[in-house]
């Protein structure tokens, strides 16, 4: 008979299926990669309407879009959307921020200002930490809100993760508001420096909190801990800086992977300092800051130019992350709401700042050469803006110890959105508002912009002549020992030593007689407009013409030299201002030329206008 | 002492507009030297003004730092063959120094005329140091012309 036929259980064999769906195999890079892209799609929606990043930061916005993406999945699934990952936080999206930040620091400014940052960033933060926890400990007292159940140690905690700054969040509305270098400087330094103080203080007082007795000793062991953390993390980054600036000086051969050298090196300082428990924040902002001045001297351009840029794309891509989870996660069931609680976190936050601020400036400018005046004082406090370290750090809490823990969580959400949004929104009109009330507002001259201008720049000029020949002790010392032994240890030899030089051997003479030649630069005022004024009267000009020739100058005149670019997250000033540098140079150098030829041709003339 | 190579070889004023008018104000006439004492007169115009002067001496010569001699060094600047007038020549020099290069002579002209004709009161088309200190009395010369010199 005929074999049977093969039953349909077990063994049945499955055609050859010409398409199929495999999800599960690819879920976790596919949902990541579908995470970055929406963060970057909605980076591209803001900036459709040009007005709105000026207006709103865009840390508000971002979150807005997390909530609306939580709101969707809690409404879809019906349970919390995925909270962010503690870990995933602390090693992947942090590092990248961090790294950029670190790596454009202005070291010179940052020196100079060195004794005020760590004042703020260290005993600024511990006295709100501290003042912050006690307040609030004292609120819980209060048997009416029952909140008697969180003890002292708890509320320091407490303290502890919601006095930090949070770097992020505060340079990102620091771009809008022109605030001038020292204020920028203090404030970018704190937040990079207090960020370790606030590790150490929450790991500190959580360990307290799982003690059972707490002696004397344990406070001095953490007074010492907060030492060893601080300065092995810097230890650490500037050894690891050292190497990668060595390992550079041997890729010329291999210039295609020279970036990643950057990035391995301050990635590797950045984990081996979290593996010791020290601070991984300090020991990647050393790295990069030690890593800048001898690997920019190494790198060919190319490279110089990807790292700048890969830097930015992955600082920007974990800050949009960031904010995004941040807004997904404040969706679900994660809350416990206590109007007194909240309300007197969100209070004592804005009190213990600005009163910080206050009598800490009291203090340092007695030591200061330029004392902070009342509106950098306001700048300060008020851009004290808490952004995604603490919210990180309050999910990290142990439920165990922390029974109240949803409670904790709700009020650093609460102190976030009322920072980032509000005091995000308001602080630029309210600089403008502080800043109009001391000028007089009167119509301005056409030639007043010039006389402006003028000035700024004679005394840019007359500053970087000075700034040149000043001296500083340390600095000098450091320099002497730098160039006797780092420069030749680390770097290849035959370096140009500036931009500006290698620029001017950018500019070939070939190229730079081509421009002057089709006329792009003309000495003497051409025949025409002198005919014109030969003629007639200069006539009054009417107030489109003024307005005219207001917006002319506006857009043309030269800017004046920043020492700092304004830090951007998410563009690389050079530029407009390379361009600038550029045109100049090639000016300079015609009538270099011209005043050459004309003294070699002219017979004993009093060189004059040598340089004219 | 310093020579002009030694000003030149400070790059942040390679790119300063003004830069090369910024180092002939350290030399004093038709010199290629200047010594230290040169240098420091040139700077102590840029002093901050301060109120308290005790030694305020009204019958001794005006310091250096004072509103109109900040003023002066700043025409100065401007003044090339030192007639002690700004004629539309040297204004045109100055501003085609500070501006780009989308800027035509005709704009810059007009833009030149318009300053001469805001500040020139007596008519002769040019700028005389009286009428640069008139114009410019509503501008806080003495923020703008000050720079702290210990940090």
């Amino acid at each position: 008979g005929t074999p049977p036929s093969p039953s349909g259980t077990a063994f049945e064999e499955t055609r050859l299926h010409v398409f199929t769906l495999d999800y599960p195999h690819v879920q976790i890079p596919f949902e990541i990669t579908l995470w970055i892209l929406l963060a970057s799609l909605a980076k591209i929606g803001f900036h459709l309407y040009h007005k709105l990043p000026s207006i709103v930061p865009e840390s508000c916005l971002l979150i807005l879009v997390g909530l609306l993406l939580g709101g969707i999945i809690f409404g879809a699934e019906e349970k919390s959307p995925p909270v962010m990952n503690s870990d995933v936080f602390f090693l992947y999206l942090l590092p990248p921020i961090v790294l950029d930040a670190g790596y454009f620091m202005p070291t010179r400014l940052f020196f100079e200002n060195f004794g005020t940052i760590f004042w703020y960033a260290v005993v600024g933060t511990l006295w709100n930490a501290i003042g912050i926890g006690i307040s609030l400990y004292g609120i819980c007292q209060i048997s009416a809100f029952g909140l008697t159940d969180i003890t002292l140690l708890q509320n320091l905690l407490f303290g502890s993760l919601i006095s930090a700054v949070d770097p992020v969040a505060v340079l990102a509305v620091f771009e809008n508001i022109h605030v001038n270098e020292q204020l920028y400087i203090l404030v970018f330094g704190e937040s990079l420096l207090n960020d370790a103080i606030t590790v150490v203080l929450y790991n500190l007082f959580k360990s307290f909190c799982q003690m059972r007795t707490i002696k004397v000793i344990d406070i001095f062991a953490g007074i010492a801990n907060f030492f060893i953390v601080g300065i092995g993390g810097v230890l650490i980054g500037i050894l690891l800086g050292f190497v990668a600036a060595f390992t550079t000086r041997f890729t010329h051969k291999i210039r295609v992977i020279e970036p990643l050298f950057v990035f391995l090196y301050s990635y590797l300082s950045y984990i081996t300092a979290e593996m010791f428990h020290l601070s991984g924040i300090m020991a990647i902002t050393a790295c990069a800051m030690t890593m800048n001045k001898y690997v920019e001297e190494n790198v060919s351009q190319k490279s110089y130019t990807t790292i700048k840029y890969f830097m930015k794309m992955l600082s920007s891509v974990s800050e949009t992350l960031i904010f995004i989870f941040m807004g997904v996660s404040t969706v679900g069931k994660n809350h416990e709401w206590n109007w007194a609680f909240v309300s007197f976190t969100l209070l004592f936050c804005l009190i213990w700042r600005a009163l910080g601020v206050f009598v800490l400036t009291q203090i340092i400018n007695v030591f200061r050469t330029i004392p902070l005046t009342f509106k950098d004082q306001f700048i300060i406090a008020y851009g004290g803006l808490r952004g995604a370290i603490c919210f990180s750090l309050v999910f990290l809490l142990p439920p165990a110890v922390f029974p109240r823990k949803k409670l904790f969580i709700t009020a650093v959400i609460v102190v976030i959105f009322f920072t980032v949004f509000i005091q995000g929104i308001t602080i630029r009109p309210l600089v403008e508002f502080l800043d109009v009330k001391r000028s007089n507002k009167k119509q301005p001259a056409v030639s007043e912009e010039i006389y402006n201008r003028f000035f700024d720049h004679v005394k840019t000029g007359i500053e970087d002549v000075c700034g040149h020949w000043g001296h500083n002790f340390w600095r000098d010392k450091f320099k002497k020992f730098d160039n006797k032994y780092l420069r030749r240890l680390l770097i290849r030899e035959n370096q140009p030593k500036s931009s500006i030089v290698s620029l001017y051997k950018k500019l070939e003479i070939k190229h730079a007689i081509e421009m002057a030649e089709s006329g792009m630069i003309s000495k003497v005022p051409s025949s025409v407009s002198l005919s014109d004024y030969h003629e007639g009267k200069i006539k009054p000009l009417s107030p489109t013409e003024m307005e005219n020739m207001r917006e002319i100058l506006t857009k043309n005149l030269y800017q004046i030299r920043h020492r700092t670019m304004s830090y951007n997250r998410h563009s690389l000033a050079a530029d407009a201002s390379e361009k600038q540098a550029k045109e100049i140079l090639i000016r300079r150098r015609h009538s270099l030329r011209e005043s050459l030829r004309k003294t070699n041709s002219l017979s004993r003339e009093r060189p004059v206008l040598a340089f004219c | 002492s310093l020579s002009r190579e030694d000003f030149q070889r400070i790059p942040e004023l390679a790119i300063n507009p003004l830069g090369d008018r910024i180092i002939n104000a350290f030399f004093p006439e038709g010199e290629d030297q200047v010594n230290f004492r040169g240098f420091m007169r040139t700077l102590a115009h840029f002093r901050p003004i301060e109120d308290n002067e005790k030694s305020k001496d009204q019958n001794g010569p005006e310091p250096l730092n004072s509103r109109s001699n900040k003023l002066h060094f700043a025409f100065r600047l401007y003044d090339l063959d030192k007639d002690d007038k700004i004629s539309r020549d040297e204004l045109l020099q100055v501003l085609r120094m500070m501006v780009g290069v989308n800027i035509s002579d005709e704009q810059l002209g007009s833009i030149a005329d318009r300053t001469i004709q805001e500040a020139d009161q007596d008519g002769d088309s040019a700028i005389s140091f009286a009428e640069f200190v008139k114009v410019l009395e509503k501008v806080d010369v003495e923020q703008k012309m000050s720079i702290r010199f210990l940090h």
